[in-house]
């Protein structure tokens, strides 16, 4: 029972950090149908220039957190201006290479500037596990959980209360009309690119005390957020985070019941079967319900 | 100014390019070319950048006192960006274009599998690895078929390491039962083969066989099933990132289960990235910088902060590769520059002087290519930072702390008494 209830609270921990990063992948694609595939780079990026702000200077951690998101959401609106707009607008799909190029980009970038061993951030809430009856779980564990629910929460009152959450969501369900209706629908694209920017950042940041800050890290996280986003359900935000926490739970049952080596043909064959059965992932809506 | 005058003058410059041109390779015979190709960026570059600066040192001092047979070494190096294609078209272009007449061997093993039969039967040029242990890079075609075999290495070798960390665990420390921790990618793949081969051979039983993949952030399912089989030691082979999730893990679940790694964690990065989670890790390893050294081993260190400040990384490969210069250097000075010949005397080393092991045996021979063995490997305990060489005595394993206390190790939990 201890072991079982261990594996849970890990695979959770774990989970909420797939989630985190997946629902990146939703928040473009629901508003401009253009999915960031170099998006784990910029989880690495938000790590590392935390590294910076809050080791290196030494500053609070939420004012590197706020520094570090305001230098990501700057780089996204670059991003989408140079290496996303231009062939959106030729209509071609040249951008999935794109986005995926400025990852590498990041990836040799980082490796130059902050060399290419992993580096340890402090967890914000102390390094000592909490043990409870023979179980451990780290603070910052419960904390990325903690925040990412918070996050979940943020996201969705943006959406539905505030002005400009209105204006992504128009901006998603039909461009046109929504231009039409005195939306910049640009500013919305372009927004948007930034907000998965800085929401990347912001799970590096938040991630890095466990997984520690190095250039490689975003690439197979990415990878599997990608697939949990699949799952899930591209549009579906909440959903993808529900899926990131099972995802965990199920990767902690295989290693711990079955074997490691067989834990990524499981998962990556119950994906393609989700998809089987649902094509629009398991929270996502049909083009028809939508309509 | 003329015409005529620019006409003068650019015939002249015209006829300066060609007696360069024409003096090139009489300027390149002034210096004999050491080559060296491995990973300068991407995930293994701080390995490559050791063995570049430890040999960079070595060419340096032996130029600074007069060079080989009067003429300057020179270092030849390109990145293989962790790539064996890469690696191998490098070589070609060294020892074709170049005119490298010896190499210093790469940082991954499937590089050196990849280049070895191109050395021996196209190239033939030797090469000493300083870092990449599978076995078979240096028990080649070649070496099985009794031909000319040009590759040796003076490090780690697979056999021989997985050999010496299950006699440690079992023969030294006494463990009945063992679990393995293997990474599932590169070199922990053929780490798990050859530490399962060595326990069969004692007879001693594998209770646990667990793996883990790349970046994957929590061991604890893992660590806490080896505890439930009862394991009394896990042995690791992997990289610094995926342990420090491990002895993280360790911490979390409150695992003390003792730890035995393979050199991968050789590094003060392992330190760096995992904090005091490291502390009681032991370690093999064919040398280790911490701890009271000989003085030759500290004016070879004061020159590496000199040059390269105070992280030294890779501490074995880049101590290896220096003394891998050296060894050049001696047998160049016996036979020349004549590769073939260079190949041949590396067999005939009756004696050297390196700072990794002074050897009073030749270093290699025909059928042994590996210079460093089983008895020369040492285990590291990683204390307070620093990695420390375990000693043995009646009373058992001890490390000696800076200030010279001896302090025992405590076989239950590798802590020390």
């Amino acid at each position: 029972m201890r072991f079982l209830v261990q594996i849970v609270l890990s695979g959770i921990a774990t989970g909420a950090i797939y989630g985190l990063v997946a629902v990146g992948y939703s928040v473009t694609y629901a508003t401009m149908r253009v999915l960031n595939f170099g998006l784990g780079m910029w989880v690495m990026l938000g790590a590392m220039v935390g590294y910076t702000l809050h080791v290196t200077f030494g500053l609070n951690v939420l004012i590197a957190m706020l520094g570090m998101m305001t230098v990501l959401g700057g780089l996204g609106l670059l991003a989408e201006r140079f290496t996303v707009l231009p062939f959106v607008r030729a209509g071609s799909d040249v951008w999935i290479m794109s986005t995926l190029a400025v990852g590498l980009l990041f990836i040799n970038a980082a490796e130059l500037l902050w060399g290419r061993n992993p580096l340890a951030i402090p967890p914000f809430l102390g390094k000592d596990p909490i043990n409870f009856a023979g179980i451990g779980i780290y603070p910052q564990e419960i904390l990325i959980v903690i925040v990412a629910c918070a996050v979940m929460v943020a996201l969705d009152v943006f959406y539905q209360y505030t002005l400009l959450g209105k204006a992504f969501r128009a901006t998603a369900s039909s461009t046109e009309v929504a231009g039409l209706m005195g939306i910049n629908t640009r500013r919305i694209a372009s927004l948007a690119y930034a907000l998965a920017g800085c929401l990347a950042g912001f799970a590096g940041l938040l991630v890095a005390p466990v997984t520690l800050a190095e250039p490689q890290m975003g690439t197979i996280l990415g990878l599997k957020a990608f697939a949990i986003a699949i799952i899930g359900g591209l549009e579906a935000g909440r959903g993808i985070f529900v899926c990131g926490l099972l995802y965990g739970v199920l990767e902690g049952l295989l290693s711990g019941y079955l074997y490691t080596g067989i834990r990524d043909i499981i998962g990556f064959t119950l994906m393609i079967l989700v998809l089987f059965v649902r094509p629009n992932g398991l929270f996502g809506r049909r083009a028809e319900e939508r309509a | 100014m003329g015409k005529s005058t620019w006409g003068k003058g650019m015939t002249l410059a015209i006829l300066a390019v060609f007696v360069l041109l024409a003096a090139g390779p009489a300027l390149a015979q002034d210096t004999i070319k050491i080559g060296f190709s491995g990973a300068l960026t991407g995930p293994a570059a701080s390995f490559g950048v050791g063995i570049r600066r430890g040999a960079e040192i070595a060419v340096d001092d032996i130029n600074a006192k007069g060079g080989v047979r009067g003429k300057k070494l020179q270092l030849i190096v390109r990145d293989s960006e962790h790539n064996p294609v890469k690696l191998v078209a490098q070589h070609r272009e060294l020892v074709e274009r170049e005119g490298v007449v010896a190499l210093l061997g790469g940082t991954n093993s499937a590089e050196m599998l990849a280049v070895a039969p191109i050395l021996n039967d196209q190239l033939k040029v030797p090469v000493i690895c300083p870092a990449t242990d599978a076995t078979k890079i240096t028990e080649n075609d070649a070496w099985q078929e009794g031909r000319d075999n040009y590759v040796f290495r003076y490090g780690m070798f697979g056999r021989g390491q997985s050999n010496f960390l299950v006699n440690m665990a079992v023969q030294r420390f006494g463990y009945k039962k063992a679990a393995l921790l293997t990474w599932t990618a590169g070199w922990g793949v053929t780490g798990r083969g050859e530490l399962t081969r060595r326990l069969r051979e004692l007879s001693t039983p594998l209770v646990a066989d667990e793996t883990y993949d790349t970046a994957d952030t929590d061991i604890s399912p893992q660590l806490l099933k080896i505890k439930q089989a009862g394991g009394e030691v896990i042995l690791n082979y992997g990289l610094v990132r995926e342990n420090v999730y491990v002895v993280r893990a360790k911490d979390k679940i409150g695992d003390k289960t003792p730890y035995f790694s393979a050199w991968g964690l050789a590094t003060p990065a392992f330190w760096r990235a995992g904090g005091n989670l490291g502390e009681g890790v032991l370690v093999s390893t064919t040398i280790t910088a911490d701890g009271p050294q000989p003085p030759e081993r500290l004016q070879f260190l004061k020159k590496y902060w000199q040059r390269y400040g105070p992280d030294m990384d890779f501490v074995p490969g880049t101590f290896a590769a220096h003394d891998i210069v050296h060894l050049y250097a001696q047998v160049m000075e016996k036979v020349g520059t004549d590769p073939k010949a260079i190949r041949a005397a590396l067999e005939n080393i009756p004696a050297f002087k390196g700072l990794v092991k002074d050897f009073k045996r030749p270093v290699f021979t025909k059928s042994r290519h590996d210079a460093l063995q089983e008895e020369d490997f040492v285990l590291g305990r990683w204390t307070n930072g620093k990695l420390l060489q375990v000693h043995f005595d009646q009373e058992g394993p001890h490390v000696i702390l800076d200030d010279g206390a001896k302090r025992y190790i405590d076989k239950k939990t590798l802590a020390l008494r």
